[in-house]
C-alpha cells in the first residue's frame, strides 16, 4: 500500500501533469507482470474468447506492460496513454489459468462479432477498448443496463413495432378507452399496487451452482430473454467469476452445459424461457438459478414433468 | 474597517442578489455581512441532500421561504441506482416543519417522498404555495389528495416524471370549492383518469391559471372545453392527442387554440393523430417551447408544424423529425436556443429513421442562438463535431448519445477524440458535456486542457487508462459533477486527485476499476467525503481488497455519514459502528 499512500501525498497542487502518477515505477509491479508473461498471454488469449467484451488482443505483449497493476499493492509502472487498458485484466485473468480453458474454443457468438462496431483490424492501437462490462450489442438490441441513457418517461413505443417496455403495459390506449365506459374513474391498478412492473426496479437474486457469490439482476431493465441471458452471461461467465470451466454458454440453449431456471411463487423450479417475456415479467419470479444441466436431470419427477410440459407448450 | 452601511441598506442591497452563488460569496466577506446575509436569505438550494444536515441549514438560515433539494445521483434515471439506496425526504420534512412554519415552496428532485411526507407538508405550512416534485417516487394519489385538500393557498402543483402509486383519480376532486388560487398544475405523469367535471370546475374557478399539463387520459374531444375556460393559459399540455377524424371536433379545437393569445408552450401529444396537429397552427407563431417527444408520427407531419414556429426557443422531439425536418427547423426557427432529440427506438441497433449527424450540423449552422443540445443518433463523425463546434462556439450544454457504445467515426473509423476535443476547445462557455462513441485518453487530455468552465461531465465506455480520469480531475477547474460508467479508470487517478473531490459535489463511477481497498483508503483519508460503495453481490467480505467495486458514489459532506443505507451500500473507511471495514 506504500505506493498508493504516496500518491495521496503527492496530490498535485494544480494540474502539474500528475507527476506522482507517471513516475514512481514500481519495479515490483512491473516484474510481476513481466515475470508472468506466459501466463498472462495464455490467459489473455483464452479470456479474449470467453466473452464478447474481450477484443482480440493478439500477441502484442507490450499491451500488457501497462503498469495498471492496481491489484498488486498499489500503482507503479508508467502509464502510457497508448496502451490498451488490459493490464488490469491480467490480474483477474490469472485466476483462470490456462488449464481451465479447453483448447478448442467455441467461436464467439454471432451476435458479438456482427454488431460490434469496434471492428478495427489493428487491435494493438487505441482502437480496441475494453470495458468493465460487456457492451457489445446483439443485433436485436443492446444488452447493457441503463444504455442508451433514456429516462423511463422517454422509453416509448415506436411507430414500427408497438412493443412496449414492461412499465408501459398498464397505460390504456385511447382506442381502448373508447369502447369502455368513460365515466369509470378508478382503473384497476392492482398489479401496480403489488409492485409489479410499475416499480422502477425488480431485482431478483441469481445464484449459480458452484459459485459462492450470488448476484442480483433487475428484471425490469431487460426487454427480452436474450437480454437477460446476456446480462447473466456477463455476470457469471466473465472476469469476476472464479468458476472454472468457463464456456460462452448460451443460457437459453438447451444443449449448453448450464440451464437457467427460476423459482416461482409456489416454490417450483421452472425453466426460463417457456412463456412470452411479458408474461414472465408479470409472473411471480422469486429468484433465478443457473444450474448445471446434469443436475437438472437428477431432479425430482416434478421438475421433469414441468420440463416436459413446458417443452411442449408453444412459446 | 467597520461596516459603514446601516443594516437596512445592506439588506436592501442583498435583496437584489438572487443567485445562491452570489449570496454564498457575499456571506464570506466579513462577519457582519455573514450575519446580515443569513438573516435575509429566502431561498436555499441543496444539490445533494446528504451533503448537509437540515438542522445545520435551519440554524444558519432562519427565514427561509423556499427549499430545493436533490437526492439520488443522476444515473438513477437510467436504473443504475438500486432501489432503496436513499434520498428519503422525510427527515428533512420533519425538521423543516419545525424550523420553517412559514415555508412557502418545496422543490424536490430524485427523492423518495411518502404519503406521510405529503400529509405533513400539507398540515405544517400555513402559507404553503409551491410543490414541485421531479423524478420522485414513493407516494400515492392519497398523498396528492392531502396536499390538494389542505393547502389553502396552493399555487403550484407540478409533478414531473414521478412514479406515483395510483389508487384513484379522485384526488383532484379534493380541491375545495373555495379554492381559487391555482396558477400551475402539471399532472402529465399520472396514469389514472380524473373526473373531468371536477377538472373543468377547477379550471373555471382559477383565474390565475397559467400552466395546465393534462395527463394522457384526458381525451382530445374535451380539450376545447378546457381551453375555452382558460384562454389565459401560457403553458398547456394536451392529453392523448388522438380521436376519430371529425370536422366539428377539429374546428372547435382549432377555435379554442386560437382563443389562447398568451400561449407560449405546448406539450403532451401522446398517440398523435396527424390530422389533428394543424389545429394548433394558429398559436405556432406564439410558441417559444414545444415538446413533441411523445408524438409518434412521421417527419412531414412534425415538420409542417414546427416549421411554423418562428419564435421557437426550445424544441423537444423524437428522431422521427429526421434530418429533413431539422433542416427545415434550421431555416425557420432562428431563435432556437435548445434542441432535444430523443430516440424512438433506443434498444435496436439499426433504426428506420433517417436521422444522422447531418441534422444536428444543419441546426448548428442555421440557428445562431443554439446553446443547449441533447441529441441521440446512430452515427457521428469528427468532421461533423468540428463543424458543429465552429458553427456554435456559444454552446453551453452539449450532450451527444451515439446509441452504439464505442462507435467510432463512421467515415474514418477513428475515435471521436478530435471531434469532442474541438467542441471543448471552441465552445469556451461549455458547462455541461456528455460524450459517447469511441474515445481514448486523448479526448480527456483535450478536456482537461480546454474545458475550464465545465461544471458537469458524463462519460461512458470511454478511455484507455487512469490517465484519462487524471486529466479530467486535474484539469477541469470548475468541475463539480462527474459521472462515469464502464470506463477503465481505477485507483491511481482517483487517489492522486483526492483533494479535488472535496471541491466537487459528487463523483459516480460504476463498472470501472476502482477497488474496495482504494475506496476504503479514500474514506479514511478524507473525512470530508462520503465514499459509498454500492455493491449487490453477496459474501462481499470474502472478496479480496483489490477487486473492483460495482459502483462507487463519492460526495462531499459536512453532515458526516448517513444512517439510512440499505445493506448493499457501505460507507467506506469511517470509524463508526456498523461501518464496513475491509481490514
Amino acid at each position: 500500500m506504500d505506493v498508493t499512500l504516496g500518491l495521496l501525498d503527492h496530490i498535485p497542487a494544480g494540474g502539474d501533469g500528475g507527476g506522482g502518477v507517471e513516475s514512481g515505477g514500481s519495479t515490483t509491479a512491473r516484474s510481476i507482470l513481466t515475470g508472468s508473461k506466459e501466463d498472462n498471454k495464455n490467459s489473455m488469449v483464452m479470456s479474449s474468447e470467453v466473452t464478447s467484451s474481450y477484443p482480440v488482443v493478439g500477441e502484442n505483449l507490450d499491451d500488457l506492460e501497462l503498469g495498471l497493476g492496481l491489484s498488486i499493492g498499489g500503482g507503479g509502472g508508467g502509464l502510457r496513454s497508448k496502451v490498451v487498458a488490459g493490464g488490469g485484466w491480467s490480474q483477474y485473468a490469472r485466476i483462470l489459468t490456462a488449464k481451465d480453458f479447453p483448447t478448442s474454443l467455441v467461436s464467439k457468438p454471432n451476435s458479438c462479432s456482427s454488431s460490434s462496431s469496434v471492428n478495427i483490424p489493428n487491435s494493438s492501437t487505441s482502437g480496441t477498448k475494453r470495458a468493465a462490462t460487456d457492451s457489445v450489442s446483439p443485433p436485436n438490441g443492446t444488452s447493457v443496463v441503463g444504455w442508451p441513457p433514456v429516462s423511463k418517461a422517454h422509453r416509448m413505443p415506436s411507430l414500427a413495432n408497438q412493443i412496449k417496455s414492461p412499465t408501459e403495459n398498464f397505460i390504456s390506449k385511447p382506442e381502448q378507452n373508447k369502447s369502455k365506459n368513460r365515466t369509470v374513474g378508478i382503473k384497476d391498478y392492482s398489479d401496480e399496487r403489488n409492485g409489479i412492473s410499475n416499480k422502477k426496479y425488480r431485482s431478483v437474486k441469481v445464484n449459480m451452482d458452484g459459485t459462492l457469490i450470488g448476484r442480483k439482476v433487475d428484471l425490469n431493465a431487460h426487454t427480452s430473454y436474450e437480454m437477460l441471458a446476456q446480462t447473466l452471461q456477463e455476470m457469471f461467465f466473465s472476469r469476476w467469476s472464479s468458476t472454472e470451466a468457463i464456456k460462452p454458454s448460451r443460457l437459453l440453449d438447451e444443449t449448453s452445459e448450464f440451464v437457467l431456471t427460476y423459482e416461482d411463487k409456489d416454490g417450483d423450479c421452472m425453466l426460463v424461457g417457456d412463456v412470452p417475456w411479458q408474461m414472465f415479467l408479470s409472473s411471480s419470479v422469486k429468484r433465478l438459478r443457473i444450474m448445471k444441466n446434469s443436475d437438472c436431470t437428477e431432479l425430482g419427477p416434478r421438475f421433469q414433468e414441468n420440463n416436459e410440459r413446458h417443452r411442449t407448450d408453444s412459446v | 474597517m467597520a461596516c459603514s452601511f446601516p443594516e437596512e441598506v445592506l439588506e436592501h442591497v442583498f435583496s437584489f442578489l438572487t443567485s445562491q452563488k452570489d449570496r454564498n460569496a457575499v456571506s464570506v466577506v466579513c462577519k457582519s455581512w455573514y450575519e446580515m446575509e443569513r438573516w435575509c436569505r429566502k431561498r436555499i438550494f441543496v444539490g445533494n441532500c446528504y451533503s448537509v444536515n437540515p438542522r445545520i441549514m435551519i440554524r444558519r438560515f432562519p427565514e427561509v421561504k423556499s427549499v430545493e433539494l436533490k437526492g439520488k445521483p443522476h444515473f438513477a434515471d437510467f436504473n443504475l441506482v438500486p432501489e432503496g439506496w436513499g434520498g428519503f425526504v422525510y427527515p428533512w420534512i420533519v425538521e423543516i416543519a419545525r424550523g420553517y412554519p412559514w415555508l412557502e415552496e418545496i422543490r424536490l428532485k430524485r427523492m423518495v417522498v411518502t404519503d406521510e411526507c405529503l400529509e405533513m407538508i400539507s398540515k405544517s405550512f400555513k402559507n404553503f404555495k409551491v410543490l414541485v416534485l421531479s423524478s420522485c417516487e414513493g407516494f400515492s394519489t392519497d398523498g396528492l389528495a392531502a396536499i390538494v385538500a389542505n393547502c389553502r393557498n396552493l399555487r403550484v402543483l407540478d409533478l414531473r416524471e414521478c412514479e406515483v402509486e395510483e389508487l384513484s383519480g379522485h384526488w383532484l376532486s379534493h380541491f375545495p370549492d373555495s379554492f381559487t388560487s391555482l396558477e400551475s398544475l402539471n399532472m402529465a405523469c399520472l396514469l389514472s383518469e380524473v373526473s373531468f367535471s371536477a377538472l373543468e370546475r377547477l379550471v373555471a374557478r382559477s383565474p390565475n391559471l397559467k400552466t395546465l399539463r393534462l395527463n394522457r387520459t384526458v381525451p382530445l374531444e374535451k380539450l376545447s372545453t378546457l381551453l375555452q375556460r382558460a384562454p389565459q393559459l401560457v403553458d398547456f399540455g394536451t392529453g392523448a392527442y388522438s380521436a376519430e377524424i371529425r370536422p366539428d371536433v377539429y374546428s372547435s379545437l382549432a377555435d379554442a387554440f386560437s382563443g389562447c393569445k398568451n400561449l407560449k408552450s405546448l406539450s403532451g401529444f401522446w398517440d398523435v393523430t396527424p390530422a389533428y396537429l394543424p389545429a394548433i397552427c394558429s398559436v405556432c407563431s406564439l410558441l417559444t417551447s414545444l415538446n413533441l417527444s411523445y408524438a409518434t408520427t412521421q417527419s412531414p407531419d412534425l415538420t409542417k408544424i414546427v416549421g411554423q414556429c418562428y419564435n421557437l426557443q426550445r424544441l423537444v422531439v423524437l428522431d422521427y423529425i429526421e434530418d429533413t425536418g431539422l433542416n427545415t427547423i434550421s431555416i425557420s426557427c432562428k431563435d432556437l436556443r435548445e434542441l432535444v432529440v430523443f430516440p424512438s427506438d433506443p434498444f435496436v441497433a439499426d433504426a428506420d429513421v433517417l436521422l444522422t449527424e447531418q441534422g444536428l450540423v444543419s441546426v448548428s449552422q442555421g440557428c445562431p442562438k443554439l446553446q443547449s443540445v441533447l441529441y441521440f443518433c446512430r452515427q457521428m463523425s469528427n468532421s461533423a463535431l468540428i463543424s458543429i463546434s465552429k458553427n456554435r462556439p456559444n454552446l453551453t450544454c452539449f450532450r451527444l448519445c451515439i446509441i452504439e457504445p464505442r462507435a467510432p467515426d463512421y467515415v474514418t473509423l477513428e475515435p471521436l477524440d478530435v471531434g469532442f476535443g474541438s467542441v471543448v476547445e471552441n465552445c469556451k462557455q461549455l458547462t455541461r458535456l456528455s460524450m459517447s462513441g469511441l474515445l481514448t485518453d486523448r479526448v480527456f487530455e483535450y478536456i482537461g486542457t480546454h474545458a475550464k468552465n465545465l461544471d458537469m461531465l458524463s462519460i461512458a465506455f470511454a478511455g484507455d487508462s487512469d490517465l484519462g480520469l487524471h486529466h479530467v480531475l486535474s484539469g477541469c477547474d470548475s468541475l463539480r459533477k462527474l459521472e462515469i460508467r464502464d470506463c477503465p479508470f481505477g485507483d491511481k487517478a482517483l487517489l492522486a486527485n483526492a483533494s479535488k473531490l472535496e471541491r466537487m459535489r459528487s463523483l459516480w463511477m460504476s463498472s470501472c476499476f476502482v477497488s474496495f481497498g482504494a475506496c476504503k483508503l479514500l474514506g479514511q483519508k478524507m473525512p470530508g467525503l462520503n465514499v459509498e460503495v454500492i455493491d449487490e453481490r453477496e459474501n462481499i467480505s470474502s472478496i479480496p481488497e483489490c477487486t473492483p467495486v460495482e459502483k462507487v458514489y463519492i460526495y462531499r459532506t459536512v453532515s458526516g455519514q448517513r444512517f439510512d443505507i440499505p445493506d448493499y451500500v457501505r460507507i467506506m473507511g469511517k470509524d463508526k459502528d456498523g461501518v464496513y471495514d475491509l481490514s
